[in-house]
């Protein structure tokens, strides 16, 4: 058996190593397609974020309106509407990284699509203040006005300027209002309102581009074009955030089995539902789970499968298992669910699976409720005995929650195991406990290969970033590293 | 592979904007062309579409207007000379109201027809609410004959050509 | 049943238009009154003598005090410093803050000073006094007239008393001043009851460049302006011809005017009033 449970010190198992890797390692690697098509898939959606901004710009241009440009106050009017065109494109862009498309999902992830989502924020906000100022400026000089009393007059004058002013405001409110949230955190909720008036925005800055905006006059490809976009995100937006979360309620039919507890505070919620074989191999991604009883059904929680799909009656019946621990505030009421409760869910979500792999070795590295996503993934994603590696955080043994279930999968898959408990090290940024840090260890004296293997991250974000500096220190490649965010 | 994406990206972005600019531009080479037969052929109409016939009708007697029907509107549109026969169309002009573009028609080297093609959006929601200046076509304008008038705006006249003016002959007739 | 005593028959009875002119300012100004028969009651050859003695009475007064072709006028000893403004009479301290007010109103493009820095109110004297002269007219209880100073109109009621038939005013055409270009209905029951018009080609000394007036194609050479009162119809005039087509927008943003501005090279822009239906 290759199973080693090390309560903090690594190395003594180097010398089963060599044969194991030897004798399984096919010529090509099992995932290189699969690596290669994500690739592929990752240009693409590049390619088409950019290109979409070019023809943004392009459309403008087509209309000739860089030989438009004749005197300062065109020039300002050009460069308005150019902020314009590409602020609302980025906008777009935005809209449709947070529409959970499977594509966008399957490609780089759902936190990497929000990353960029939130990474898109600030610049699209500068380009339509831009936008906005610039006009102002622009119309102004044409006029003989300062900006300000253009602006007025656009208000009052213009129809559907007053939107496009609501329009504005909005946008700051969302984008200040999200920058405030990320310092403070807010709870999960205040940032999900705060979201919804994103739509206001969008909404109400839709009238004044097709009535006052001359570049999309009646009549007009451009307008045909800007109404396609527009349109596709749109049903983007309401297809897979609204309607195929209501088809998947209903096609499951999930109901709460059983709360189990784990460890103080820490519950396993087993839903019973059908038709789970199509959920077949999401152990380890995440849903968005909503528990419909008083006073819940509206708090959207984020959970991950702790377990693949158990599926053993007809018609794919069966149970799903995620492992919550309580944060307060929503997540204490869970401890208390009923049996019987309706469950209505979103997804799965995110890359934490097979469908990330690359290499034919896997490292996972797991603290806290993180560990619980991993015990999921360790259960089926494809590794030979001695290809693959757990590392488990926790400050006391009890929290390397479902460390049983964990112990049992590595040594039936032939996994090595480490658990990492006690303190954290005072005065550096470090992911390791106290003991490993004075014996001197880092993440290549568990995992000497680590270059050869993918990693899997989860836990707190601030733990997880210290890890995954580590990993790239120790010489693994950016698209090696699969992390899920999940300290929400 | 971050590298190629980006690679492939910005290489799209650049076809993108070449292409856009391309046609901005070609958009450009035809209005330049076709705007300055427009100009000639405002003023050609300029002329004919004067009514100096119509001033000697009531003020024929004061004598002074004498001169009427011979204003230069003779000189038609020769000028513009093109043999090109065909419909052109003017370069727009991007106002906040939308665009506004000129056609203009030929036959024979001669404009035949001057048509504003969008005045303002389609839709006309901005003219309602616009009194803003839009091109007024000399074929276009309302037609006015100083038989129809009993007075005229001009810009201020001195007393010495005051005499020679329309105003001068209305005034003589109502003497 | 036929009333013997319906006031009908004199106002769809025939009209005969009057005119008097006589020469101030600089150049020629006309009164036209509608004429009926004495006995229905409407003005004779007398009322338009006596009326038209009026208005010429008011014009040499506001020249006397504002013409700078009068050496002795206040205007002139204003312009050679001789006389301070705040120790001006009250018409001229009047004039000066309207004028002012045109300034800041059209953001520069009207102006009562030269580029010399020389007060000059004379794009400003004659609208206000075609305005007094109206007033005055009224005052005297003549509601239907037409008042022509130099091309700058304005009208009372209709050229059939009783009716609300409109004045037509002709624009004359920059390029041939014998011909029109178009009219324009003033009075009668419309917002307008005046018009001016202002070039660059004649007395152009009223007109300073504001400097943004040759861009767009080489600024306006003529500009007519209808609005419901003279001072303001003259002004805006004046404005566009130097302000150019920024001046125009806002002039048609921010009154109630109808503008036609023509280019030097014949094309015209017109707001909707001018425009065909």
């Amino acid at each position: 058996m290759n199973t080693q449970l090390l309560p903090s010190s690594p190395g003594a198992s180097s010398s089963g190593r060599p044969e194991l890797s030897s004798a399984t390692r096919p010529a090509r690697g099992w995932f290189a397609r699969q690596h290669r098509q994500r690739r592929l898939r990752t240009d693409l959606l590049t390619v088409i974020a950019w290109a979409s901004v070019a023809a943004a710009i392009a459309l403008w241009l087509a209309d000739g309106g860089a030989t438009n440009i004749a005197s300062p106050a065109s020039l300002f009017t050009a460069a308005g509407i150019v902020a314009g065109l590409a602020g609302m494109d980025l906008v777009l862009l935005m809209l449709l990284l947070a529409a959970r498309i499977p594509f966008i999902d399957r490609t780089i992830g759902h936190d990497r699509a929000l990353a960029f989502h939130g990474k898109l924020g600030k610049p699209s906000l500068y380009l339509l203040l831009a936008h906005g100022v610039l006009l102002a400026i622009g119309y102004g000089m044409a006029e003989g006005l300062d900006p300000v009393s253009e602006s007025v007059n656009l208000w009052v004058e213009v129809p559907d300027m007053w939107l496009a002013f609501v329009s504005m405001a909005l946008f700051i409110a969302v984008v200040v209002t999200s920058l405030v949230a990320v310092r403070r955190r807010f709870p999960y909720e205040f940032w999900y309102v705060v979201h919804l008036l994103t739509y206001a925005a969008v909404a109400t800055s839709i009238p004044h581009q097709f009535s006052v905006g001359g570049l999309f006059a009646a009549g007009t490809w451009q307008r045909w074009y800007w109404v396609a976009i527009c349109i596709y995100t749109g049903t983007a937006l309401a297809y897979f955030r609204i309607l195929e979360p209501v088809l998947a309620t209903v096609r499951h039919q999930l109901t709460v089995a059983r709360v189990e507890t784990v460890a103080p505070g820490v519950v396993n919620i087993v839903m019973r539902g059908r038709k789970l074989d199509q959920l077949a191999e999401t152990g380890g991604r995440f849903f968005i789970w909503r528990f419909l009883a008083p006073g819940m059904w509206w708090h959207p929680h984020p959970f991950s499968l702790s377990a693949e799909p158990v599926f053993n009656g007809p018609d794919g019946q069966g149970t799903l298992r995620v492992t919550v621990r309580s944060l307060g505030d929503g997540s204490a009421q869970l401890l208390r669910l009923s049996k019987g409760t309706k469950v209505a869910l979103e997804g799965p979500y995110g890359l934490l699976s097979t469908a990330a792999r690359t290499r034919n070795k896997v490292v996972m590295i797991g603290a806290g409720i993180g560990i619980t996503p991993l015990r999921a993934l360790l259960e089926t994603t494809p590794f030979a005995p001695g290809g693959a590696t757990v590392l488990l955080r926790g400050r006391t043994e009890q929290e390397l929650y479902l460390g049983n279930e964990i112990f049992d999968l590595c040594q039936a898959r032939g996994v090595r195991l480490f658990h990492l408990t006690g303190p954290r090290a005072h005065g550096q940024p470090t992911w390791l406990n106290e003991d490993s840090v004075r014996s001197g260890y880092s993440l290549t004296s568990y995992v000497p290969d680590i270059k050869d293997a993918d990693v899997y991250v989860c836990g707190p974000a601030a733990w997880a970033a210290n890890v995954m500096a580590d990993a790239g220190k120790a010489g693994v490649p950016d698209d090696q590293i699969h992390h899920e965010r999940f300290d929400w | 592979m971050k590298i190629r994406g980006t690679v492939a990206a910005a290489l799209a972005s650049a076809g993108i904007l070449l292409v856009g600019w391309q046609t901005g531009t070609q958009v450009n080479g035809i209005s330049t062309v076709a705007s300055s037969t427009t100009a000639t052929g405002t003023t050609g109409a300029a002329g004919t579409g004067s009514a100096g016939t119509g001033s000697s009708g009531t003020a024929g007697s004061s004598g002074s207007s004498s001169s009427t029907g011979s204003s230069s509107s003779s000189g038609s549109i020769g000028s513009s000379g093109s043999s090109a026969a065909g419909t052109y169309k003017g370069n727009t002009v991007q106002t906040r109201f939308g665009p506004v573009q000129v056609q203009i028609t030929v036959a024979s080297g001669k404009i035949t027809d001057i048509t504003a093609l969008q005045l303002t959006n389609t839709d006309g929601k901005s003219i309602q609410i616009s009194n803003r200046a839009a091109p007024l076509l000399r074929s276009k304008v309302l037609a006015a004959q100083s038989a129809n008038v009993q007075t005229v705006s001009g810009a201020t006249i001195t007393s010495d050509a005051y005499l020679t003016s329309l105003q001068a002959a209305i005034d003589a007739a109502n003497l | 049943m036929q009333r013997t005593s319906d006031p009908m028959p004199a106002a769809t009875g025939t009209f005969v238009l009057k005119a008097r002119t006589f020469e101030c300012m600089g150049t020629v100004i006309g009164l036209t009154l509608p004429m009926g028969s004495p006995a229905e009651g409407q003005p004779g050859p007398d009322e338009l003598v006596a009326a038209t003695a009026v208005v010429e009475r008011l014009f040499q007064d506001l020249d006397e005090i504002f013409s700078l072709y009068r050496p002795d006028s206040e205007a002139s000893r204003l312009a050679r410093g001789e006389l301070k403004l705040p120790h001006a009479s009250a018409p001229m301290r009047e004039a000066y803050a309207e004028a002012h007010e045109w300034r800041l109103r059209t953001e520069g493009a009207f102006t009562p000073e030269r580029p010399d820095g020389v007060l000059d109110l004379s794009g400003i004297i004659k609208g206000h006094a075609i305005r007094e002269a109206g007033t005055s007219l009224l005052a005297l209880g003549r509601r239907d007239w037409c008042l022509n100073a130099g091309g700058d109109v304005l009208v009372s009621g209709s050229p059939r008393p009783g009716s609300t038939e409109p004045w037509t005013a002709g624009v004359v055409d920059p390029a041939d001043r014998r011909t029109l270009i178009t009219g324009y209905a003033l009075g009668g029951n419309g917002r307008h009851n005046a018009i001016a018009t202002s070039g660059s080609a004649e007395r152009g000394e009223h007109i300073w460049r504001a400097g943004n007036g040759a861009q767009d194609g080489g600024g306006f050479v003529q500009v007519t302006v209808a609005a419901a009162d003279i001072v303001t119809a003259d002004v805006l005039a004046t404005a566009i011809v130097a302000g150019g087509a920024p001046m125009l927008n806002h002039a048609a943003d921010n009154w109630d005017v109808a503008v036609l501005a023509i280019r030097a090279d014949g094309s015209m822009l017109a707001t909707p009033a001018f425009q065909p239906a």
